[in-house]
């Protein structure tokens, strides 16, 4: 492997839960405030840094690789917002070959093209594909490619579940070498009981919250311009939260190995969440359902 | 299984249904793999087995997956090398085997397969990842791969023929000694009028493989050789007549009778040929008399192998020629269900005398009930000589792997396999009587 250069940073969470909107605007914001930032989307859905390069379309590594052997860091990155330095992993065609492997390959590439030393960046995020289903998808927190890993969720338990996962995953290769855990962002903040519930799992966990991103329309405007609020709105309320969250991960090195609960005892916990929040307000509970 | 196998001899599924493939001539073989898997195939095994290795490297097509191939999918290479193969080697059937590699990432072999034969290619596939199991169970997956995929081929099934014989059970190289067995199974069936249909082996090709719903009965002589009875019970209803090992000796005339009850043959000819099998048999036995007691052939004896050698041989050593079975090591895994049965029938060869059996694949494990047992000759594989001179005991190579031996069409199965075997084990304690190993 490589010399490290900067640091290495990997989001985890739910698919669908905020991680590209949120890994974006962190990297808008530490590039806003003078940093070298290179965003890479290790999915093979391939839309990581979509609202960092004003919607355009960037070649993935994956794509590029299979049909060229040789192939330059010009060819599979963009600049983005602020001079991100914008890669797509990308991946197979949906229900062929194995994309977890392709992520492997794609990350170890970037390496042999001397991404790191090249462009010298002072941070590196991973955005990665949903739930940790297997190996493959746990590279950059495996064998020290990534120092941290922060999980994004909201207060639905499916994401909470999947938080869960990660934690197990970060659990079980943190001892050797792998990424601690960083924190927690909790995204999409609507429900009055939603920071609390989020505050609990993290305790329970032994992990904590770094910031609480409120759902807002800001996000989704901001999102079919093509731009992060950063970009977009920066002085709205919103565009401060995500420079909150980008300065935390900065200045603050605090890093732990979760303890995940095991599935009884989450589905224990789950199930006092729920009698809390039908008691307190009858009819949110339905609401659980959407983010 | 939760602990690890030391020199097992037991390779991947995929090496037992190449070697099925490869035993059967016109059968050309394609590995969709890596390209570890064919080499490893070759020094792993075929290279094993007493001279049965093809000439010079292994000349198996093999599709030679990279890393590219694992992350987007292998199938267009498969494709490709299925193309080149059908143009440049000339087959009757083309045998796809997988390896670990594509079958985890799931390339559609089935699919490639079906694009193969829509250009009139004859085309089958066996999915035979390592991880499915080891070389018996890839014997199976190939019969399977065979009994299932050739009437789609070849759509006509012919008659029942009352006196075709389907020989099932003996692995090509797992047991080395399988073309001499089967040669000689052959040559019994036909002195009391069947018709062997040995299915692997010279002049075994495709022809042999579309006659099997045409057979009379299965023979299965390996716990191996159940899955396809059962098979071709439920397709064609043949009946079949299931021992648990190679007939050895006497025991090859106790099976010649019960295929004469069962198939309604003439039991005068059946006698007659019994007879003179046995009264040569008795010959060399008289022949051997001196060495025998000169040598002092009577003693206890380790045997490593599988099921099917470890029954045939220590019944004809134990029961036939006073020699006394110490520890029988069982190394095929046979199913949990046989076990029990096979305990029994061994633990009674020499009644009141302590057989030791046990099921084994592990190498040191093997070594330390060798050693323990303190018999005083060792008939096991190549992996076994060291014990043997260790103990200082004299020494017959005859399971797989076998380093030391050449085997063309040698074999212990049947009355001639009985007097090979007294040969071989003569030779053995004679020139150990000597102070030399002989082989
Ligand atoms: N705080 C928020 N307020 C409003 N909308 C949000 C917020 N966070 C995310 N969204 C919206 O949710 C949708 C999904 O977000 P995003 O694509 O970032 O999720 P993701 O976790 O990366 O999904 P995937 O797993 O599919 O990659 C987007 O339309 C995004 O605009
Ligand atoms: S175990 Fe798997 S990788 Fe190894 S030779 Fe067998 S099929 Fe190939
Ligand atoms: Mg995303």
């Amino acid at each position: 492997m490589s010399e490290k250069t900067g640091k290495h940073i990997a989001i985890y969470g739910k698919g669908g839960i905020g991680k590209s909107t949120t890994t974006s605007n962190i990297s808008a914001a530490l590039a806003e405030s003078g940093y070298r930032v290179i965003q890479i989307g290790c999915d093979p859905k391939s839309d990581s840094t979509t609202i960092l390069r004003g919607g355009n379309d960037l070649p993935t590594v994956l794509d590029t690789l299979r049909e060229q052997s040789k192939l330059r860091i010009e060819d599979i990155s963009a600049i983005g917002f602020g001079g991100v330095l914008c890669i797509e992993a990308g991946g197979p065609v949906p229900g062929v070959g194995c994309a977890g492997r392709g992520i492997n390959a794609a990350v170890e590439l970037l390496q042999e093209l001397k991404l790191f030393e090249e462009f010298k960046p002072d941070f590196v995020l991973y955005d990665v594909l949903g739930d940790v289903v297997c190996g493959g998808f746990a590279v950059p927190i495996r064998d020290g490619l990534a120092d941290r890993a922060f999980v994004v969720t909201s207060s639905d338990f499916m994401a909470i579940f999947a938080a869960n996962n990660l934690f197990k995953a970060v659990n079980k290769y943190a001892p050797s070498g792998g990424a601690r855990l960083g924190g927690v962002i909790a995204n999409s903040i609507l429900a009055a009981y939603a920071p609390a519930l989020i505050d609990d799992f993290a305790e329970k966990t032994g992990t904590q919250v770094i910031g609480y991103v409120p759902r807002s329309l800001v996000v989704a405007q901001s999102e079919l311009y093509g731009k992060t609020v950063i970009e977009a709105v920066p002085l709205s309320e919103q565009a401060q939260v995500y420079r909150n969250l980008a300065q935390y991960i900065d200045k603050n090195k605090d890093s732990v190995i979760p303890k995940p609960l095991n599935s009884p005892e989450l589905k224990k916990w789950a199930r006092e969440w729920g009698d809390r929040i039908f008691d307190v307000e009858t009819g949110v509970v339905h609401e659980m359902a959407s983010i | 299984m939760a602990h690890h196998v030391e020199g097992s001899r037991n390779s991947c599924a995929q090496h037992g249904a190449l070697q099925l493939f490869e035993s059967i001539e016109g059968v050309i073989p394609v590995i969709h793999s890596t390209s570890g898997c064919g080499v490893q195939h070759y020094l792993g095994v075929t290279r094993l087995t007493g001279g049965n290795d093809p000439f010079g490297s292994p000349p198996v097509s093999s599709s030679n997956i990279a890393e590219k191939h694992v992350v987007f999918g292998g199938s267009s290479r498969l494709r490709e090398q299925l193309k080149n193969t059908v143009k440049v080697v000339r087959g009757d059937l083309y045998a796809i085997v997988t390896g670990c590699s594509t079958e985890m990432v799931g390339d559609d072999i089935a699919a490639m397969t079906k694009e193969g034969r829509d250009q009139d290619w004859p085309v089958i596939y066996a999915n035979t990842p390592g991880f499915s199991g080891d070389v018996h169970n890839g014997y199976h997956l190939a019969v399977k791969a065979l009994i299932e995929q050739l009437p789609g081929i070849w759509q006509s099934i012919g008659e029942k023929q009352s006196r075709l014989v389907n020989v099932w059970g003996i692995i090509p190289n797992q047991d080395p000694f399988w073309r001499g067995n089967l040669n000689e199974l052959g040559r019994l069936l036909e002195g009391i009028g069947l018709v062997p249909n040995l299915l692997i082996g010279s002049g075994q090709g495709i022809a042999s493989w579309k006659q099997l719903p045409e057979a009379a009965i299965n023979l299965v002589v390996s716990p191996w050789g159940e899955l396809p009875a059962r098979m071709l019970e439920e397709l064609y209803s043949t009946p079949s007549i299931q021992l648990q090992g190679l007939p050895v000796g006497s025991e090859a005339g106790i099976l010649l009778r019960s295929l004469t009850e069962q198939l309604g043959l003439d039991p005068l000819r059946t006698e007659l040929f019994i007879n003179r099998e046995e009264a040569l048999l008795n010959h060399q036995f008289a022949r051997l008399a001196d060495s025998y007691y000169r040598a002092g052939f009577q003693r206890e004896f380790a045997l490593v192998g599988e099921s099917s050698q470890v029954v045939g041989i220590s019944e004809f050593l134990g029961k036939y020629f006073g020699l006394l079975p110490r520890s029988l090591v069982i190394t095929d895994n046979p199913p949990d269900i046989l076990r029990e049965a096979l305990i029994s029938r061994l633990s009674a060869i020499v009644p009141g005398y302590d057989t030791e059996v046990i099921f084994s694949e592990d190498r040191s494990e093997i070594t330390d009930v060798v050693r323990k047992g303190g018999a005083q000759l060792i008939l096991a594989s190549s992996l076994e000589l060291d014990v043997a001179v260790e103990s200082g005991v004299p020494f017959l190579a005859v399971s797989f792997p076998l380093a030391d031996r050449i085997v063309l069409d040698r074999g212990y199965a049947g009355y001639r396999g009985a007097t090979a075997l007294l040969e071989d084990i003569g030779s053995a304690l004679l020139a150990f009587s000597n102070g030399r190993y002989a082989c």
